[in-house]
């Protein structure tokens, strides 16, 4: 093989070509196989004294995952990037979001400092219009110093018309990649090869130029003993230059090259250990890298030259050669291959070669042992590829479980039910080996199922196993054990979180976070913790903020920022930081939510998503917006197995805006359509009540809160009773006893101060309770005064972020000392207020205003609400 | 959905040897002159794998027709040659 030494020579005019095209943004090159694209590319991309940064991707064969040719092309481009990026590496994840993935590389791609070169090789590969669609905006937005170019067999369905319009789009096609009869004369040369002018015109004739044709028959030439003769035979035959050439090629090899060459044309790529194994000899790397020496159409594939590919046409034509000469060898060549593939855990590789073996049985038990973990993995399109290549009516019943998979991934609750009932019964009948994996595949699809349809007995019933605990013998079963405890008590913690009064879930989906941690799964913990602020929003929200800013910090270093199981955490902080007014700041989280939810959603998450917008809406006055969202959180309730959480929310907030907005009758007819059972929830007696003001009957308004008041009417938490007290404070205003209102509002406030609600005092229209509220009277002055500002139509701005750190902290006592300031108490009545003598009053005092670096109690006051003291739920 | 299957006559530069007609299993090659014409029924996706066979090994197509309507019994479609 060494003897015959084709080079690549200098294409010159073809370079400059691409020099030129360089100068707009995208570069097509659309040629048929063996053109030499890829040597080209190769030639240009090597030429010394490049001062741009490359980023080379090879698109795989046969590719129709649209996240894996993402996440391939994302990481090319981090290797090529200057400064290496922090980030993790991007992991797939089962909810793929396309939008957000090519947002992430070109993101990616404008960080890049200076001229940054994206070559994508073989695109013709890529069979996903998903993904060509996304790949279309790439190319359309790409930054500003970056340069595409693609390589394709034939023209694709990119829509780059904007691109061409703009004169941003150059063309290379096969014509310009013919060898001109000068360039065949040089590749001879190069290659050591004598030859007449007139052999030189007759084979550059014969192959019309065609790059593959010519290399294949300077393999040939090489070593043969008449050149010119060889041209003239190839000239005289009429079979097509491929086949001969190739025919040719082989037949000059050593038995031993030819052998190899043949029986590992059925890989996608080759290693010495592989080949060895597929053709019973040893010695093949040494083989292969003598092959790729001698430039004879194998590339490596990494840099230290251990795994290799052959060029599609060419390893296209060996398969076939393979199949003619050794056809009885095949099906046991896939098997082998398989095993080895088993072996070294690439299953997808294996359950291939098997589907080619034709042994479909096999294939469908492997495909369906391994669904779970390929579903962990991220890799639900790929799966859903190898369940389309079984051939169509065969009946495999181990299928039932991998289409009841990507039922469920893509929302087909019902078809993924009855792919379910198949599956199990036969699980019940496979061979005991198999049995534990088939179930833990099951028990995963049920909970995901029952929690899906937010049924939460069924939850609980699947989820029961975990009160045991792990077994197994294998560290496999261990790990398939771990595995499925995570998945489940992620779908136990959100169910219960869904469902109100189960303080469990919050433990449940701690423990699941930490678990998925401790096995690698990161893609679970973010799911878990994405759900953990959602599962404490009702008893803090100082913490529910926290977590859900943690979560989100979790997914944005996995690059899973805009994904959907980030949605539940975005969402959650979007409508906590309504509740507290800062309605600028959580419109830009539920915009980010409403990026992330582009794919996937599930009626639960879009639910919160319209309440948070319905909530937003209400507190800026704007009834008309707030009642669309909020039917539009209502109409989705039909979808959830029962109610939930929400639901009382849901409906009261939808009749109380729909009577502020003018149509009292219809919410009073709604409302007398629930149940009673429905009607006596704290959250619909508000509505009630506030129908009842619309209508001008502050009396039956007082009744219908009464058993708010006295705390035997269910509520969802406090936030309702704070609205209680004041549609109470209203009704009493209305009946002229501005006592009982006074009374009914400073309640509010106290029950307020600690979280600093302030949505519930804008909803109802307080504005002009609270104004007649004596200042005096209020130890919230400080809460009630950003309560007013928001009633007179500002945002408040974020909390957290905010907050100089220079500030010493306030003990608990000074920071009950502190709520005291803004009140015109005096210190000797805050002493008494506190229990407390006024030596202690005064201390706190001195203190409070070191730490504030106040002069006096006003510039003390004004410091601590800058600080936002004044608020923290520490005095409760 | 897809149409029925048809019978198409795919017409290929050069002469397909035993290796490359090995490509084409279900369809009956015969040399036209300097082309070698591939017939048989295929359906859609049939075709389209025909035609991605014939740019994977870089085939020079020359023409692809379909011929005329679906004959009534596969004797009648054999008589008539491509």
């Amino acid at each position: 093989m060494d003897r015959a030494q084709p080079r690549l020579i200098g294409r010159g005019d073809l370079l400059a070509a691409l020099d030129r095209a360089a100068a707009k943004k995208v570069t097509i090159i659309s040629a048929p196989a063996g053109s030499g694209k890829t040597s080209l590319l190769r030639a240009w991309a090597d030429r010394p004294g490049q001062p741009h940064r490359l980023a080379v991707m090879q698109v795989q064969r046969d590719q129709r995952d649209a996240q894996q040719f993402w996440l391939a092309l994302l990481r090319v481009v981090r290797q090529a990037s200057v400064p290496t990026s922090r980030a993790e590496p991007p992991a797939a994840t089962p909810d793929f979001n396309g939008r957000a993935m090519v947002d992430r590389v070109i993101s990616e791609l404008a960080g890049q400092r200076g001229r940054f070169i994206l070559i994508i090789d073989d695109l013709h590969e890529l069979i996903s219009l998903d993904a060509l669609a996304q790949l279309t905006r790439l190319l359309t937005d790409l930054p500003g110093d970056v340069h595409a170019v693609l390589a394709t067999r034939r023209d694709l369905p990119l829509r780059l018309h904007q691109l061409r319009l703009a004169g941003e789009l150059a063309e290379i096609r096969a014509a310009d990649l013919r060898f001109s009869e000068r360039e065949t004369r040089e590749l001879l040369d190069a290659s050591g090869i004598a030859l007449s002018d007139a052999g030189v015109a007759l084979l550059h004739q014969r192959t019309e130029g065609w790059a593959a044709g010519l290399r294949l028959a300077v393999i040939s030439l090489a070593d043969h003993p008449d050149p010119e003769r060889f041209v003239a035979e190839f000239s005289g035959s009429d079979r097509t230059v491929a086949e001969y050439l190739i025919a040719e090629m082989l037949e000059r090899q050593p038995d031993d090259v030819k052998d190899l060459l043949l029986r590992t044309s059925l890989l996608d790529r080759v290693n010495g250990e592989l080949a060895d194994l597929l053709t019973g000899r040893p010695g093949s790397e040494r083989i292969l890298l003598e092959l790729e020496n001698a430039n004879a159409f194998v590339v490596s594939l990494d840099p230290g030259r251990t795994w290799f590919r052959y060029h599609h046409l060419f390893g296209d034509l060996l398969r076939l050669e393979l199949r003619r000469a050794l056809p009885e060898e095949v099906p046991g060549l896939h098997r082998r291959a398989a095993d080895w593939f088993l072996r070294h855990g690439q299953v997808v590789d294996a359950i291939r070669h098997i589907q080619a073996a034709g042994d479909w049985p096999r294939a469908a038990r492997l495909l369906a042992d391994y669904s779970f973990s390929m579903t962990l993995d991220g890799q639900t399109q790929t799966i859903q590829a190898l369940v389309q290549a079984f051939p169509p009516g065969a009946d495999h019943p181990e299928l039932a479980l991998v289409h009841a998979t990507v039922d469920l991934i893509q929302g087909r609750l019902d078809e993924a039910a009855a792919h379910l009932a198949v599956a199990e019964t036969y699980a019940e009948t496979a061979p005991l080996d198999r049995q534990r994996r088939l179930h833990v595949a099951l028990a995963s699809l049920k909970l995901s199922l029952a929690r899906r349809r937010g049924h939460l007995a069924g939850v609980l019933e699947q989820a029961k196993f975990l009160a045991s605990p792990v077994t197994g013998q294998s560290d496999e079963d261990i790990a398939l054990g771990s595995e499925l405890r995570a998945v489940a008590l992620m779908n136990l913690g959100i169910i219960e979180a869904w469902s109100q009064g189960l303080p469990d879930a919050e433990r449940h989906l701690q423990e699941g976070a930490d678990l998925a941690r401790q096995i690698g799964r990161p893609y679970l913990e973010v799911a878990c913790l994405a759900q953990l602020g959602f599962a404490s929003r009702i008893r803090s929200f100082a913490i529910t903020r926290q977590r859900c800013r943690e979560a989100v910090a979790l997914a944005e270093r996995h690059g899973w920022g805009a994904e959907p199981v980030i949605a539940p955490a975005l969402v959650t902080l979007a409508g906590n930081l309504v509740w507290t007014g800062e309605f600028d700041e959580s419109e830009r989280w539920l915009q980010r939510t409403e990026r992330a939810l582009q794919t996937d959603a599930g009626p639960g998450i879009r639910q919160l998503l319209h309440l948070a917008a319905g909530r937003l809406h209400a507190g800026r006055g704007r009834h008309y917006e707030a009642l669309e969202e909020l039917r539009a959180a209502e109409h989705l309730q039909s979808q959830l197995a029962g109610p939930h959480a929400m639901t009382s929310q849901v409906t009261g907030w939808m009749l109380a805006t729909q009577a502020r907005a003018g149509m009292p009758s219809q919410a009073r007819a709604s409302l007398e359509a629930l149940t009673d059972e429905r009607a006596n929830a704290g959250e619909i007696r508000n509505a009630r009540a506030v129908i009842c003001l619309v209508e001008g009957d502050p009396a039956a308004a007082l009744d219908a809160l009464a058993k708010v008041l006295d705390g035997t009417a269910p509520v969802v938490g406090y936030v309702t009773v704070v609205e209680t007290h004041l549609l109470a404070g209203l009704a009493h205003r209305e009946l002229g006893d501005q006592r009982a209102a006074n009374q009914s509002a400073e309640r509010a406030l106290g029950l307020a101060e600690p979280d600093r609600l302030v949505l519930p005092f804008v909803m109802t229209g307080s504005g002009e309770l609270l104004e007649a509220l004596p200042r005096h009277e209020t130890v919230h002055a400080a809460l009630l005064a950003d309560i007013l500002d928001v009633v007179h139509g500002s945002s408040l701005a974020a909390q957290d972020q905010s907050s100089p750190p220079q500030t010493e902290e306030l003990s608990p006592s000074e920071l009950r000392v502190l709520r005291y300031l803004p009140t015109n108490l005096s210190r000797p009545e805050i002493a008494s207020e506190l229990s407390v003598s006024v030596n202690t009053v005064n201390t706190h005092v001195r203190n409070i205003y070191a730490k504030l670096q106040a002069r006096d109690r006003s510039s003390a006051v004004q410091r601590a609400r800058e600080l936002r003291l004044l608020s923290t739920g520490l005095t409760r | 959905m897809d149409p029925a299957p048809a019978r198409y006559a795919i017409r290929i530069h050069g002469h397909l040897g035993a290796t490359v007609l090995s490509a084409f299993p279900a369809l009956v090659p015969q040399h036209h002159g300097a082309d070698t014409v591939l017939t048989g029924l295929l359906d859609r996706s049939a075709l389209y794998g025909v035609l991605a066979e014939v740019e994977a090994l870089g085939l020079d197509l020359v023409e692809i027709r379909q011929l005329g309507p679906q004959p009534k019994s596969p004797e009648s479609g054999e008589s008539r040659s491509p």
